[in-house]
């Protein structure tokens, strides 16, 4: 077994590739290693010099295990995508909370109105409309941050959706002609 | 020297968007290996090395169901991994090779119709 495939078995192993699947890649490595090598052809020239990152980015691309992300410029992208991501979906989440439990407490305006009809409150997004002793929230002026940040919240979550789709599609490898 | 490494990228460029095609069109000539299969493409002029190897861009095509494979005796030698196109890596290839060609010629009419006049100092 050659020094290259040597490197590959230990960041497959690394990477917990199953070992039959290792075993079968390492056979076809050293088979077309040792034909390149006898036509005087190096692994180098054949593979490059960095049989470690080679090993992860065949392995993910036969998706027996995740693409590596170190490759190319994207070795911090992955982490400011996840933190992006975490706080979008926690900003999104404590505003609806807010908006559901109706904390912290709206601005009401209450006012005592004579009962002319009976019907079920009215809800509507800020708040709601009550007969009888008409509790008055529609003119609740504190609740708008609260939609406003859950609204930045959806897009910066759709925003990050289509930023992960886009980081997903992994990239070719390279050429030179 | 910067504009010789500036054509190397966007010779790269280039090629990578069409390398899966250019993998299946060699396949598609006859079963090969991997070594082989650069073999092919370095007749042709395509090198290809280090973590762009072959290897990877196979794995895709092996994972997506566009190439099948077996294993066989080479000439007096090792088992080898062959790979040939499948079906749907078939049908990949004709699309793949149409929509070549009709970004080429878009390409080649914008591009015939320059002129430029290099001045040397």
């Amino acid at each position: 077994m050659t020094d290259f495939v040597a490197q590959c078995r230990l960041e497959w192993k690394r990477l917990g590739v199953p070992e039959p699947l290792a075993e079968e890649m390492a056979t076809e490595l050293a088979a077309d290693l040792s034909e390149a090598e006898a036509e005087g052809v190096s692994a180098e020239e054949f593979l490059g010099a960095d049989a470690r990152s080679f090993a992860a980015s065949w392995a993910g691309e036969r998706g027996i295990v995740p693409v590596p992300a170190g490759r190319a410029k994207g070795r911090r992208r992955p982490f400011a995508l996840v933190a992006f991501t975490a706080v979008a979906a926690i900003v999104l989440i404590v505003t609806a909370l807010l908006l559901l439990t109706g904390q912290p407490r709206a601005t009401l305006t209450a006012s005592e109105t004579p009962e002319t009809h009976h019907q079920l409150p009215a809800v509507t997004p800020f708040g709601s409309v009550g007969t009888g002793r008409h509790v008055l929230l529609l003119g609740n002026l504190a609740a708008p941050v609260e939609w406003i940040l859950l609204i930045f919240a959806i897009v910066a979550l759709g925003f990050a959706v289509w930023l992960w789709s886009s980081w997903g599609r992994s990239r070719p490898p390279g050429v030179s002609a | 020297m910067r504009h010789m490494v500036v054509d190397s990228q966007r010779r790269t460029e280039l090629l990578r968007g069409v390398l899966d095609l250019c993998l299946l069109a060699v396949m598609n000539e006859g079963p090969a290996y991997g070594y082989e299969m650069t073999k092919r493409l370095r007749d042709r002029g395509l090198a290809i090395v280090g973590e762009g190897s072959i290897y990877p861009l196979l794995g895709r095509l092996e994972r997506d169901g566009l190439v099948e494979t077996y294993r066989a005796a080479g000439n007096a030698g090792p088992m080898r991994k062959y790979y040939r196109p499948s079906s749907t890596g078939r049908l990949a290839l004709a699309m793949g090779v149409s929509e070549w060609r009709a970004a080429r010629d878009s390409v080649d009419a914008v591009l015939a119709q320059v002129k430029v006049e290099v001045l040397h100092d």
